[in-house]
């Protein structure tokens, strides 16, 4: 039983003040047997708060320490650091939160909202009372990390994590790296190309012998826990030799007979069964599309690098920390959405493949190209739709693809049927030069977007425009350009298997946007990239690297301390009837056989502490370190008291 | 410190502790390595621990700010400098750089000053606090604000009248005003620049009578007004200490703007307008708020969210450009602006109208090098050798560029950035240590 606790009730500037009569609460706890010292605080966390709370654990001689604020995932590490900091075990700290439970709950009511701060910081000091010491479990953590995703996000954290001396498994699910970046050339604000970048960034990790690139590879199981992944990948054969015949391998692509759509050029071109996206691309060896080949041997007999014996195979590899870097999927408007499906409406991906393709004249479907109009927003902030998010990216890539086609080709006309351009921070200079090349720019009413319709053969584009007070304007146009915006991947089974949470938008989220913008809640994994939201190659790249240095922080040092917070089962009373292992969501329990009785055993690195065992123990033979059944029955009949 | 002939040794030389230099440091020195932060201001937190709550999740940025600040304080491989500068910095043959430091004298001793504010009470001279952005008075001898760290006193020495009442008041003696300038030489594997941005000032658009017009404010002003540790704990105007009931919000002053020399959008002010505006619903529940804007530029994650929060709330979005301002007897304004939406130009009035004053570069980084050049970009802000590939790179091997010292960005975008920045500069010293770099 302690008897020296401190109790420290924060102000949060008003934020718990201002609904919370602090004194009251503080009055209310100064006299309970045990406390020795309670005061409150404008800012607990503010560093002469610390301070001032770890001078008083160490010159007091506190043996609990309890301080009222905000949400424990926000500062429940800060101050049991101060405990710590003090010299008392940081396991002697209860955080309570009269925050976010209390005074933004209740900003109603400032009365009750006072009482209930009360009876919480007095839960909080019965549970102090009962708390022990615990110390952190010791493990040792893998120098290796997985990369998963060699888009340019994931090559370049690749890089610098094997620069830094990790071992590096790089996953990608494609037969070739490079990502969406290689389905684009120019780059807006570079001069190299989208190819050039994914080149680059391939030769550094190809020479590097710290990476180990898989291809076709896909993460199908994961295991273990942060210092000690253990992941299955699963590695889909190309069915070409690795010492291949280039001569011969372009033979066998021109005899395919199989002609299927090419989803690298957004559909909008065929490729064979055998194929290669492009020249340059990496790995430089084609590969057989499995579920298009018909096996009909036309290859094999001009080419000898083909091999079909190869066999899918299962790699086990363990990792300190996984690094997802999955990207994004282009959205896929729906039939009828602004014209889809009327054959002079493309998406800007495809847009930017056709330029690609069309050297001095822009011509589609045999047809030269001059009015062109874009549509803003497809499948962003979608007033109907799910996605209400903006994309970040698009109305910057949409004026400099304005500008390509312009530098390009002569006598373009550029129609912008925009909701807002959103050109932020430096990219301002490309709508201007947009606007200075004579580009036409109109805008929609939030709740009245612009229709495209088929009428007399043309393609009809008709707004009600914002700019020119309300005007109806009308644009025939040669090409309609629906700008889509970024979703998450459609196929996220990844994310699934490493149970990585996603936001309302559905991309991966983060922690805390400004805390820990690359940690996820899974302790070892981070995100990078469009995978957590839409942005472009620079902002990609900020992440990647940011993600990259957290993840080295995990392994750098080999070794890790893991909160003691876990599983105890009592071998005394423990019948093994196996319901614990049932409901475990880690797979850390097991059956043990101890002085011949069958009981059931934690791995306590593996254990996260999460009490799914603990209801489900018919002898009640497990308690939570932390969380002690004496603690929580301490608290519950605080809060029971009228 | 004392004046030492021996050369100090870093890994990192941190230029500017807000929260891009901040993150960086601890990053780096999170990975082992030496790192020292220094600060020209007399705290650490740069502009962030300045605001009242942030976009687009309403946490209170004191809350964010303070607990970096603090492990900053705190961290074994960190050493914090404040009213500190670097200046001569040499890029070596082995790519190590010297460079010199020069600490202003505080004229107190930080160790001994418990933050009492005994010596605020005592000192008789009263200026204008720049730390409430004019908003509110301070003395000579003072704090810059509650959450500061180091949380010590500091004399302005300018305005001193060096009375000797804040000595006498002292109980722990620790103001000292033999202090002088000091100036030493440190060595260091790599240099992070986080330098951070400035206001726009508006008084450069005469027409919108800032300084003048006395309920013409700046954005920061209202930020002031409505932070935890705001000078008035509510939300007044200035030429007559009324709560407004009609606050207008012009968007884009100072950026977007080539007459004034910055063609760039400064990026954050949309929102921290947007989240202003929501904050002033619940600080003045009766009051009607409109922002005047070119386009709302809600791009980040969860932004777009915001805005139609905030448009769901009830404050009102105006597109168009306020051409002028005029001011009435009872200290209302008159805005005249062509209303886009009607075509019309039309003219309103407001009781109070805050500038949302956009950012621009820090000057003066690049005379911090003597044997290298750092290059800018054409908009003065440290230029990005390879924004695409590595975007902390700069022109200089070794120095690493962190937050809006590269450009205007969002607070989540510099934390991003800073990540970057403390990898590659990590992976830099990695290569100096091992004698792998030539330069």
């Amino acid at each position: 039983m302690k008897t020296k606790i401190g109790v420290y009730i924060c102000h949060c500037g008003g934020n718990i003040s201002d609904y919370v009569d602090v004194k009251k609460v503080r009055e209310a706890v100064k006299d309970i047997e045990g406390v020795e010292i309670s005061l409150d605080t404008m800012f607990a966390c503010a560093d002469s708060s610390q301070k001032q709370i770890s001078d008083d654990v160490a010159e007091k001689g506190l043996d609990g320490l309890v301080v009222a604020s905000c949400s424990p995932k926000l500062h429940y590490p800060t101050f049991s650091a101060c405990a710590e900091r003090g010299g008392l075990n940081k396991y002697n700290y209860v955080h309570a939160n009269i925050r976010e439970q209390v005074s933004w709950a209740h900003s109603d009511n400032k009365e009750a909202a006072t009482e209930k701060a009360i009876k919480i910081v007095k839960a909080a000091i019965a549970r102090v009372k009962e708390s022990a010491a615990l110390e952190p479990i010791e493990i040792k953590a893998q120098k290796s990390i997985a990369v998963l995703g060699a888009g340019v996000a994931g090559m370049r954290a690749a890089k610098e994590l094997a620069d830094l001396g990790i071992q590096v498994y790089l996953i990608e699910r494609e037969h070739f790296t490079g990502g969406r970046v290689s389905q684009l050339d120019y780059l807006c604000g570079a001069d190299i190309t989208g190819k050039e970048l994914v080149t680059h960034l391939y030769e550094k990790i190809h020479e590097h012998p710290n990476v180990t690139l898989f291809t076709g590879a896909e993460v199908i199981e994961k295991g273990g826990s942060i210092g000690n992944f253990k992941i299955k990948v699963k590695i889909t054969p190309r069915f070409i030799k690795k010492e291949c015949n280039p001569e011969e391998l372009k033979k066998a692509i021109e005899v395919c007979p199989v002609e299927v759509e090419d989803d690298f050029n957004f559909n909008i071109t065929k490729r064979k069964a055998i194929y290669k996206n492009y020249d340059s691309e990496y790995p430089q060896i084609p590969t057989i599309d499995n579920k298009n080949c018909t096996r009909c041997g036309e290859c094999e007999k001009v080419c000898s690098s083909i091999d079909f014996s190869q066999k899918e195979e299962i790699l086990d590899l363990t990792v300190g920390s996984i690094l997802a870097a999955t990207g994004f999927d282009p959205y896929q408007p729906k039939d009828g959405e602004f014209g889809w499906g009327i054959g002079n409406v493309v998406t800007l991906p495809q847009f930017r493949r056709i330029i690609n393709m069309c050297d001095d004249k822009l011509i589609y479907k045999g047809k030269e190209i001059k009015d062109i109009a874009y549509i803003y927003c497809v499948g962003s902030r979608q007033v109907d739709g799910d996605n209400k998010y903006c994309s970040r990216y698009c109305c910057t890539a949409t004026l400099y693809t304005s500008i390509l086609t312009h530098k390009k080709y002569k006598g373009i006309n550029s129609y912008h049927f925009n909701r807002g351009i959103r050109t932020y921070g430096k990219q301002e200079v490309i709508y201007d030069e947009a606007s200075r090349l004579g580009d036409i720019f109109l805008q929609s009413y939030e709740y009245d977007p612009p229709v495209v319709e088929k009428v007399n053969g043309k393609t009809n584009v008709k707004i009600e425009d914002i700019l020119t007070g309300g005007r109806e304007i009308e644009v025939d146009a040669d090409l309609v350009v629906l700008v889509t915006g970024m979703e998450p991947r459609n196929d996220c089974t990844i994310g699934d298997v490493l149970k990585i949470p996603k936001g309302r938008d559905r991309f991966y989220n983060e922690i805390h946007m400004k805390l820990r913008p690359v940690e996820t809640v899974i302790d070892g994994i981070t995100i990078a990239g469009a995978c957590q939201g839409p942005k472009n190659i620079m902002e990609s790249m900020n992440s990647a690297l940011s993600a990259a240095a957290k993840s080295y922080s995990i392994v750098n040092k080999g070794e890790l301390a893991l909160e003691p917070i876990i599983a105890k089962v009592d071998k005394k009373t423990c019948i093994w009837c196996g319901k614990c292992a049932e409901a475990c969501p880690y797979d850390a329990i097991e059956m043990i056989k101890e002085n011949g009785k069958e009981i059931a055993e934690i791995n306590a690195s593996v254990c996260k502490g999460c009490g799914m065992c603990l209801p489900v123990c018919e002898s009640n033979s497990i308690d939570m370190d932390g969380f002690t059944d004496v603690e929580i029955e301490s608290m519950i009949s605080v809060l029971a008291e009228s | 410190m004392q004046d030492n002939q021996k050369i100090k040794e870093y890994d990192a030389l941190v230029i500017g502790a807000g929260i891009a230099g901040g993150e960086a440091a601890l990053n780096l020195a999170n990975l082992g390595n030496k790192v020292l932060l220094i600060d020209k201001d007399l705290t650490v937190g740069g502009k962030m621990i300045m605001l009242s709550k942030v976009f687009p999740t309403l946490d209170c940025s004191a809350c964010i700010t303070t607990p970096k600040v603090s492990e900053i304080a705190r961290h074994s491989n960190i050493t914090v400098l404040t009213s500190t500068e670097a200046s001569d910095i040499i890029q070596k043959d082995d790519g190590t750089f010297e460079a010199l430091i020069t600490t202003q004298p505080r004229y107190v001793v930080v160790e001994d000053c418990t933050g009492c504010q005994l010596c605020e009470e005592a000192c008789p001279v009263n200026v204008e606090d720049e730390y409430q952005y004019g908003l509110a008075g301070r003395k000579a001898a003072f704090i810059p604000f509650s959450i500061a760290s180091p949380r010590a006193a500091a004399i302005d020495i300018e305005n001193c009248t060096l009375c000797g009442a804040c000595e006498r008041a002292c109980p722990t003696h620790c103001i000292d005003f033999t202090q002088t300038e000091e100036k030493y030489t440190i060595s260091c594997k790599t240099v992070v620049a986080a330098t951070g941005f400035q206001l726009f000032d508006p008084t450069l658009i005469p027409r919108y009578g800032f300084g003048r017009f006395k309920n013409v404010i700046t954005s920061m002003q209202m930020e002031r007004q409505l932070a935890p540790t705001r000078p008035f704990n509510t939300v007044l105007r200035p030429s007559d200490g009324k709560m407004p009931d009609n606050i207008a919000y012009i968007l884009c002053t100072g950026s977007r703007d080539k007459t004034v020399g910055t063609p760039i959008c400064s990026q954050v002010c949309c929102m921290y307008s947007t989240k202003q505006a929501q904050l002033l619903m619940g600080a003045l529940p009766m009051a009607d708020i409109t922002l005047y804007y070119l386009h709302i530029r809600a791009f980040g994650k969860g932004f777009n969210e915001f805005y139609a929060q905030a448009q769901s709330m009830g404050v009102e979005f105006v597109k168009g450009k306020v051409a002028k301002i005029t001011e009435k007897e009872d200290g209302n304004l008159i805005l005249r602006y062509e209303d886009i939406n009607t075509g019309k130009v039309t003219e309103t009035e407001h009781d109070m109208v805050v500038l949302s004053v956009g950012i621009l570069p820090n000057e003066g980084i690049t005379g911090l090098f003597t044997n290298r050049k750092l290059e800018l970009d054409p908009f003065n802000y440290v230029s990005q050798s390879s924004p695409l590939e590595s975007p902390a790179m700069t022109t200089v091997d070794g120095v690493f560029v962190a937050g809006t010292a590269s450009g205007p960005m969002d607070i989540p975008d510099s934390i991003l950035s800073a990540g970057a920045a403390s990898s590659e500069a990590a992976n830099y010293i990695r290569k100096v240590s091992q004698n792998k770099v030539t330069v």
